[in-house]
C-alpha cells in the first residue's frame, strides 16, 4: 500500500517505464515499445514514420487524424498508444492496392473533393468505413458519417459527391 | 499539446481494478473512452500520476435486458447505444441522447459511464438517463452501493463517486404501459458541437388516452448539473395530455430554469429560457406519442 497522500509534480516524475505493445497496421504486425503518455497518432507518425495520418487540433475535434480501428473510425489524437496493444489498425497508407487507389480515394480525385489535403485521409477513412457498412448511403447518412471531420476548402459538397459516386 | 507523465495500467479484472483504485486513490484516474479525460489532461486541467484503463474489462461492455429492466455496462459506448434496436425501440431519448453526442468518431471511443463521470452540464445522455430514473452502481474494493442519478451530481464535474470508486453498470427499470421519453438538444452545430440547451422529458399515462400519472422533465446546460422542472412536471399530473398542455408547461419549466448569461455561458439567459420551454413542449410531445403507441 502507498500511504503518502502528496501528489508528486509533473516535473519531478522520473520516465515511466515504456511497455511494448502488439499491434496490427495495413495488415502488417508491428511490436514496439511505447510511452505511457504516448498517443496513437505520434506512434503512426514519428515512431512508425506513417505520415499519412494527420494530427491537427489534438482534441478530437478535427477529425484528420482519423484511423480505423477494429471496424470503427476512431481520433487517434484520443488514443493511446498503450490502449492500440493488440488491435486492428487501417491507415491511409492501408487503402491503395497493387491495383491502385482505392475506389473512394479514385472518387475523391476524380470529383475534387481533395483540395489542401489535409483533411483527406480521416475524410476518406469515414467514407470507406460508412460504404463498408453501407454501400448505397443516403446523404444524410454520408453527411453524418463524416460529420466528425472538419474541411476547411471544399464546402463539403464535393465529398458527399465523390462518395454519393462510389456508392451508385 | 501533449500529454503530462503519467504511469498506465490495465488491468483485465474489475477487482484488479478496484484494488488498484483502493491503493492510488484520487491519485489515479480511471480511463474508459477517455475522450473527456484525455482533452483534460492535454490542457493541463488534471494530471492523474496513473491512469487505470478498464476498457479491456468484458462485464464492463455487456447489455443486459432480462427481466425487461435495463442494465448497461459502463464501458459501452454511445456508439453502440446508438446503433441498439432494443434502445431504440424500448428507450428512445437514450438513442437520442446517444446519437447527438460529439460525432461518429467521438461516439465510437466514449462510453455511457464516463458521460456520466465527467459531469458535464452539457453532457447528452445525463437527461435522458434522469428522465428514465437510472440509478448507477459504484465499485470499491469494500463493496457496492446504487445511486440514483438524481442524487449523482454534485456539480459542473462533479458527482457523488468517491475516489476509490467506479461506475460500473446504469440501471433502468422496466418501461411501464403506456409511458414514453423525449430528448432534444440544440446548438450551433449538429455534430461535434457543445450543446446550448437539452431537454429529455418522460411521461406516464393511467391507461390508453387516458391522463398523465406521473411526469419528469429534466433541463441541461441551465446550471452546473442537470435540473428537473418541478412546477412544469407538476403541472402536467392529472391532466389530459394536449397540445396545449404541453406548451403551457414549456412556459412553466422555462420560467423555472435559472441559466448564466452570456459571460459565463455561450448563450444569453433569456434565449436559453425561450429554447428550453421550446424543447420541452417538443419533448412531451415525443414522449406523448411513444405513450401512445405502447
Amino acid at each position: 500500500m502507498v500511504c503518502c497522500d502528496k501528489e508528486v509534480p509533473i516535473q519531478e516524475r522520473g520516465q515511466f517505464m515504456k511497455k511494448v505493445i502488439r499491434l496490427t497496421i495495413n495488415d502488417k504486425d508491428y511490436e514496439v515499445a511505447v510511452d505511457p503518455n504516448q498517443t496513437l497518432v505520434d506512434l503512426l507518425r514519428y515512431d512508425l514514420g506513417l505520415t499519412g495520418t494527420k494530427k491537427g487540433c489534438g482534441m478530437g475535434d478535427c477529425g484528420s487524424c482519423t484511423v480505423i480501428m477494429d471496424g470503427r473510425p476512431v481520433n487517434s489524437c484520443l488514443v493511446l498508444a498503450m490502449q492500440a496493444n493488440g488491435r486492428t489498425i487501417t491507415t491511409i497508407e492501408g487503402l491503395e492496392t497493387h491495383e491502385g487507389l482505392h475506389p473512394v480515394q479514385k472518387a475523391f480525385v476524380e470529383k475534387g473533393a481533395i483540395q489542401c489535403g489535409f483533411c483527406s485521409p480521416g475524410m476518406i477513412l469515414s467514407s470507406k468505413n460508412l460504404l463498408d457498412k453501407n454501400p448505397k448511403p443516403t446523404e444524410e447518412e454520408i453527411r453524418t458519417a463524416i460529420s466528425g471531420n472538419l474541411c476547411r476548402c471544399t464546402g463539403y459538397q464535393k465529398i458527399v459527391d465523390a462518395v454519393k459516386s462510389v456508392g451508385k | 499539446m501533449l500529454l503530462p507523465k503519467f504511469d498506465f495500467l490495465e488491468p483485465a479484472t474489475l477487482a484488479e481494478a478496484c484494488e488498484i483504485m483502493a491503493e492510488y486513490r484520487a491519485k489515479a484516474k480511471v480511463i474508459a473512452g477517455g475522450t473527456d479525460l484525455m482533452v483534460n489532461m492535454k490542457r493541463k486541467l488534471i494530471s492523474p500520476e496513473r491512469l487505470v484503463s478498464i476498457s479491456r474489462i468484458e462485464e464492463l461492455k455487456k447489455l443486459d435486458s432480462s427481466s425487461n429492466a435495463l442494465k448497461i455496462g459502463s464501458c459501452f459506448t454511445a456508439a453502440d447505444i446508438a446503433s441498439s434496436e432494443l434502445i431504440e425501440t424500448k428507450w428512445g431519448a437514450l438513442c437520442a441522447g446517444a446519437r447527438a453526442l460529439g460525432s461518429p468518431l467521438i461516439r465510437n471511443l466514449a462510453t455511457i459511464g464516463g458521460n456520466l463521470v465527467s459531469a458535464r452540464p452539457a453532457a447528452d445522455l445525463p437527461p435522458p438517463l434522469m428522465a428514465y430514473g437510472a440509478k448507477v452502481v459504484l465499485k470499491s474494493s469494500s463493496g457496492e452501493r446504487v445511486v440514483s442519478l438524481d442524487n449523482f451530481f454534485q456539480g459542473g464535474g462533479l458527482t457523488e463517486i468517491a475516489p476509490d470508486e467506479i461506475l460500473t453498470e446504469i440501471r433502468i427499470d422496466a418501461m411501464q404501459p403506456y409511458s414514453g421519453a423525449g430528448y432534444s438538444n440544440l446548438g450551433v452545430r449538429s455534430a461535434c458541437d457543445c450543446n446550448l440547451v437539452n431537454v429529455a422529458s418522460f411521461i406516464l399515462l393511467d391507461g390508453p388516452g387516458g391522463r398523465i400519472k406521473n411526469a419528469k422533465i429534466v433541463m441541461g446546460c441551465v446550471g452546473p448539473t442537470p435540473v428537473r422542472a418541478a412546477s412544469a412536471e407538476k403541472l402536467l399530473v392529472g391532466e389530459t395530455p394536449t397540445d396545449a398542455l404541453f406548451a403551457k408547461a414549456g412556459e412553466a419549466a422555462g420560467k423555472e430554469c435559472k441559466p448564466r448569461g452570456f459571460a459565463e455561458s455561450r448563450a444569453s439567459a433569456e434565449y436559453k429560457k425561450d429554447m428550453v420551454a421550446a424543447l420541452t413542449e417538443k419533448t412531451l410531445a415525443v414522449a406523448h406519442r411513444q405513450a401512445m403507441e405502447q
